[in-house]
């Protein structure tokens, strides 16, 4: 990566952080929404850079901050995109902000997805519900590569069609020629044409085969769990899969202590591991 | 070697007063027996025979302290806001009477904080309170039943984080300089030549750390165990925040009025319930004894693996204060027999 | 100690685990030890080391069948518990035992160091082999002590070596210093005293009535009553809430006072409401089983303000 303004400001004052602006509020479901956000200092925005898989903290002056996965491709320039789901007390307050309202950023933090060293490979990234934040980013940006990788395949499940995130992309994906992309929901629904069944299922049915692939996904605990019994199933090593990590985070920078599993540090070594690194991990999950 | 008598002590921190903000162990104002590092004053009377009861970590870790004041501002382009400096710190600290426990604490905690900023481990507010510290050292010619600092090699006569160490040595103490900085705070007066060569300092309890790595992996899995050693833990962070080398730490925002406050930071405790707490209601550590399983791999298992040292000196503290009588080396041990 | 051993034993018939205390190697003074099985409750002791409440345990235990041994003043969060309805007193089985009162250990341990050899057979104590004056160096709640007798037990033992303390000492001249305090002089103190405070909670997780446990509003974001910040003013907050909510609940055990690594006579502002709500309402926690808690009872034809 290349030295960019603001590795030269976090540097100095890692946990100081930018000021920026809310240029476009995009409601994905009824709990999540896209927030678009320009740092305010120009150079900083122009030189800005990172890699999918990569967080960011976003905060509010006066509430505090909290960590997402940045949503956006790393080619889409003119702004970084965090797609958050309303639980708590941040995200509460990120989810009545609209455009034109000040945030502050802390970007970009922790490790990403190896992208380099799966040139030459299919890749098959299994989303479900808000996991699909950092995929989008990775697949957007396996896209923008696109002669330099093998077969990309994505499965999305939701829980509902009204739980369905990103649907603009969605609908564009679906019409690519050089991408394989399923969209499935968890029911049967009256508004809902397409594929159906939970995403381990959805998986097993599509039947890749591990021969030079990798694996990438990211969800909810449980449907993790089931995705990893899957992928072993259909013959993924643990180092053909690769999943991001979401733990309460506070300072970022490997120092506050609280984000570790075992001796690693989510914010500093993660979040991306690779399952065979998990393996390795004291089981505290 | 140097020798200061202890009737001369006043004056010399007088004279360290002077470019420096002195701290020594000292009985808190109005509150009994406890000794703690509190600033030195004139005319204020060191406590040199007692342990302090808590560290001295907090000169260079606060408890809380400001990261910086930000205020929301109506401007011609609509609603900004301005984050402003950090405050200043102080420019020369001089910790005095510290114990080699603590002095070795700042060593121990510099892994962390002052390894190469490549590492993305980037802890500038240390480093500054780093720079400005000197440390001197009182070694310890008598150890409690809590002490086990000489589980490590150089025990009570560790030098490592110290400038200076003080001997005690008839009616006073003889001093050595162990770094340029501690040449300049015992150089001239009230020191004198005394000819004497240090005296023997204390042998305390030993754990044996051995093999702790390995063997604490092993029994992580094992929560029967956990619940076992910690069935009297009631989960306060007192042990925590005793500790000389317990670092960990929550940021948070303090509004002063509408539109102005400040980002802040305070020391946390893995201890705690909600140091780990998801909004999404998940803990990955929700018992005490998934805590406390913590607080020992970080300390003897985590921290030497990415640190190359152990999370402790064995200054005894969280023996010391804890309100149920939890003893780490009880479970060190226990770590260690387990099969 | 045979009878505490048998009572444990005898008691591990019906129960789980006993609540007692047992040798710490390190000190020799009494630290608190689950009992599961009869050769392990041979290490059962009581002696004016074993400082602990242990009732602080119950509520976190309350699914099982537990044995407890209690000092008059544990016994009294014992009532308390079961008067709140957080322990059901027909799954816990109370050993009483009669008490001397309990050593300061902190404070022996800050003068003559950690772990200092104590001897003491309830009326002389020697520290370090010196006979020392006992009655300074007991436990500030135990120098004025009305409960030295468990109210509630299903077996009693040993007794009484002594009378009853003489109700003086210090924590009253410190009492009676504060109340010719002035309100703002009365603030100076507090700020004093908790200019100290580093909010480890040890106060709160000692005691056996704060059982909100982990949702304890002094840290919660939501609702957000207190600052994160450690300093007098914060501290002073999370005081208050305390106090606020142990109001006619406190049954005076100390362990906030004696867990608080500092010093911080916490005590001194728990015993001060104690005793105004005793005036005005008639009652004391902890002390009758079958009570109903004033302030935890809504009667409209009670007057709390006397005038009627």
């Amino acid at each position: 990566m290349t030295t960019t303004a603001r590795a030269g400001r976090a540097a100095a004052e890692p946990l100081r952080p930018e000021p920026a602006t809310i240029v476009e509020v995009i409601e994905e479901t009824p709990n999540i929404k896209s927030l678009r956000v320009v740092f305010d200092d120009g150079e900083l925005m122009k030189s800005f850079s990172f890699a999918p898989g990569q967080v960011g903290q976003l905060g509010i002056l006066g509430v505090g901050e909290a960590t997402f996965a940045i949503s956006s491709a790393p080619s889409e320039k003119d702004f970084l995109q965090f797609s958050v789901m309303k639980t708590g007390v941040v995200t509460t307050a990120i989810h009545e902000l609209a455009a034109g309202d000040k945030v502050t950023l802390r970007a970009p933090l922790g490790n990403s997805f190896p992208v380099e060293e799966w040139r030459g490979k299919n890749v098959l990234v299994v989303g479900g519900g808000i996991g699909m934040a950092p995929l989008r980013s990775l697949f957007m940006h396996l896209m923008d590569h696109r002669e330099d990788y093998g077969d990309l395949q994505l499965i999305y499940g939701a829980r509902t069609p009204a739980d369905v995130c990103f649907s603009s992309d969605c609908s564009l994906w679906s019409e690519k020629r050089d991408v394989d992309f399923i969209t499935t929901i968890d029911a049967e629904h009256p508004e809902w044409g397409g594929r159906v069944g939970l995403v381990p299922s959805v998986l097993e049915e599509e039947n890749p085969s591990p021969e030079n692939n990798v694996a990438v996904t990211c969800g909810p605990p449980v449907m993790l769990k089931f995705v990893f019994e899957s992928l072993e199933k259909l013959g993924f090593r643990e180092d053909q899969v690769y999943t991001t990590l979401e733990r309460r985070m506070k300072c970022g920078i490997g120092l506050c202590g609280r984000c570790n599993v075992g001796p690693r540090y989510v914010c500093v070594d993660g979040p991306v591991f690779s399952l065979a690194e998990l393996r390795r991990l004291p089981d505290e999950l | 070697m140097k020798f200061i008598a202890r009737e001369d002590i006043p004056r010399w921190l007088e004279r360290l007063a002077q470019a420096a903000a002195v701290w020594t162990p000292r009985r808190a104002p109005d509150g009994g027996e406890t000794v703690l590092f509190l600033p030195w004053e004139q005319g204020s009377e060191p406590e040199l025979d007692r342990f302090t009861d808590l560290s001295a970590k907090h000169l260079l870790l606060p408890a809380s302290e400001k990261l910086f004041p930000f205020q929301y501002r109506l401007g011609g382009e609509g609603e900004q806001i301005e984050i402003g400096a950090a405050p200043a710190t102080p420019e020369s600290v001089v910790l005095f009477g510290a114990r080699a426990c603590d002095a070795r604490a700042t060593v121990v905690l510099d892994a962390l904080f002052m390894q190469s900023p490549e590492k993305g481990y980037l802890a500038p507010y240390y480093r500054r309170r780093r720079q400005a510290l000197a440390v001197i050292t009182l070694a310890c010619t008598r150890a409690d039943a809590a002490c086990f600092c000489s589980s490590w090699e150089e025990g009570t006569a560790s030098r490592e984080g110290s400038d200076v160490m003080l001997f005690p040595h008839e009616d006073g103490y003889l001093a050595e300089a162990v770094t340029g900085r501690g040449e300049e705070l015992i150089g001239g007066e009230p020191f004198s030549e005394r000819d004497a060569g240090p005296p023997d300092t204390a042998v305390t309890d030993q754990v044996p750390l051995a093999g702790l790595q390995e063997k604490f992996t092993a029994v992580f899995s094992r929560l029967d165990f956990w619940e076992e050693v910690t069935a009297r833990c009631i989960s306060c962070g007192y042990c925590t925040y005793a500790c000389p080398t317990c670092h960990c730490f929550n940021i948070f925002d303090e509004m002063r009025d509408d539109r102005c406050g400040e980002r802040c930071r305070s020391w946390d405790a893995c201890m705690f319930y909600l140091y780990t707490l998801e909004t999404s209601g998940h803990n990955p550590r929700p018992t005490i004894a998934h805590r406390y399983r913590n607080r020992i791999g970080h300390k003897f298992s985590y921290y030497p693996e990415n640190q190359g040292t152990f999370l402790c000196t064995g200054c005894g503290r969280c023996i010391r204060g804890c309100p149920v009588s939890l003893d780490i080396r009880d479970v060190l041990r226990k770590v260690g027999d387990a099969r | 100690m045979d009878e505490l051993v048998k009572a444990i034993t005898a008691a591990l018939e019906d129960c789980e685990l006993v609540l007692g205390w047992a040798r710490d190697p390190a000190t020799g003074a009494g630290r608190p030890e689950r009992f599961t099985s009869a050769g392990q409750a041979q290490e059962a002791i009581f002696d004016a080391t074993c400082v602990h409440n242990l009732a602080v345990h119950l509520p976190r235990l309350k699914q099982r069948r537990v044995g407890i041994v209690v000092k008059g003043c544990d016994a009294r969060s014992v009532v308390e518990l079961v008067v709140e309805r957080e322990v059901e007193r027909e799954r816990v089985q109370v050993i009483g035992v009669g008490c001397d009162g309990v050593l300061d250990l902190k404070r022996i341990w800050r003068r003559h160091g950690y772990g200092v050899a104590i001897e003491d057979d309830g009326e002389t104590l020697l520290v370090d082999g010196s006979e020392v004056e006992r009655q300074p160096l007991l436990q500030h709640k135990c120098r004025h002590c009305l409960d030295a007798d468990p109210s509630i037990y299903d077996v009693v033992v040993g007794g009484r070596t002594a009378e009853g303390p003489e109700p003086r000492g210090e924590r009253q001249e410190l009492a009676e210093r504060f109340r010719e305090m002035t309100p703002s002089q009365r603030r100076d103190f507090w700020r004093r005293q908790f200019a100290r405070c580093i909010r480890c909670y040890a106060c709160r997780e000692a005691c056996p009535m704060c059982f909100c446990r982990d949702v304890c509003i002094m840290q919660t974001q939501v609702p957000h009553w207190a600052g994160g910040e450690v300093n007098p003013k914060e501290a002073e907050m999370i005081q208050l809430i305390r106090v606020g909510h142990l109001a006619g609940r406190c049954t005076g055990c100390g362990e906030c006072e004696r867990a608080c690594p500092v010093e911080i006579p916490l005590m001194l502002l728990m015993e001060e409401q104690n005793r105004a709500l005793e005036e005005m309402l008639d009652y004391r926690a902890g002390t009758d089983i079958e009570a109903r808690p004033p302030l935890l009872t809504f009667d409209p034809d009670r007057d709390l303000w006397g005038d009627e």
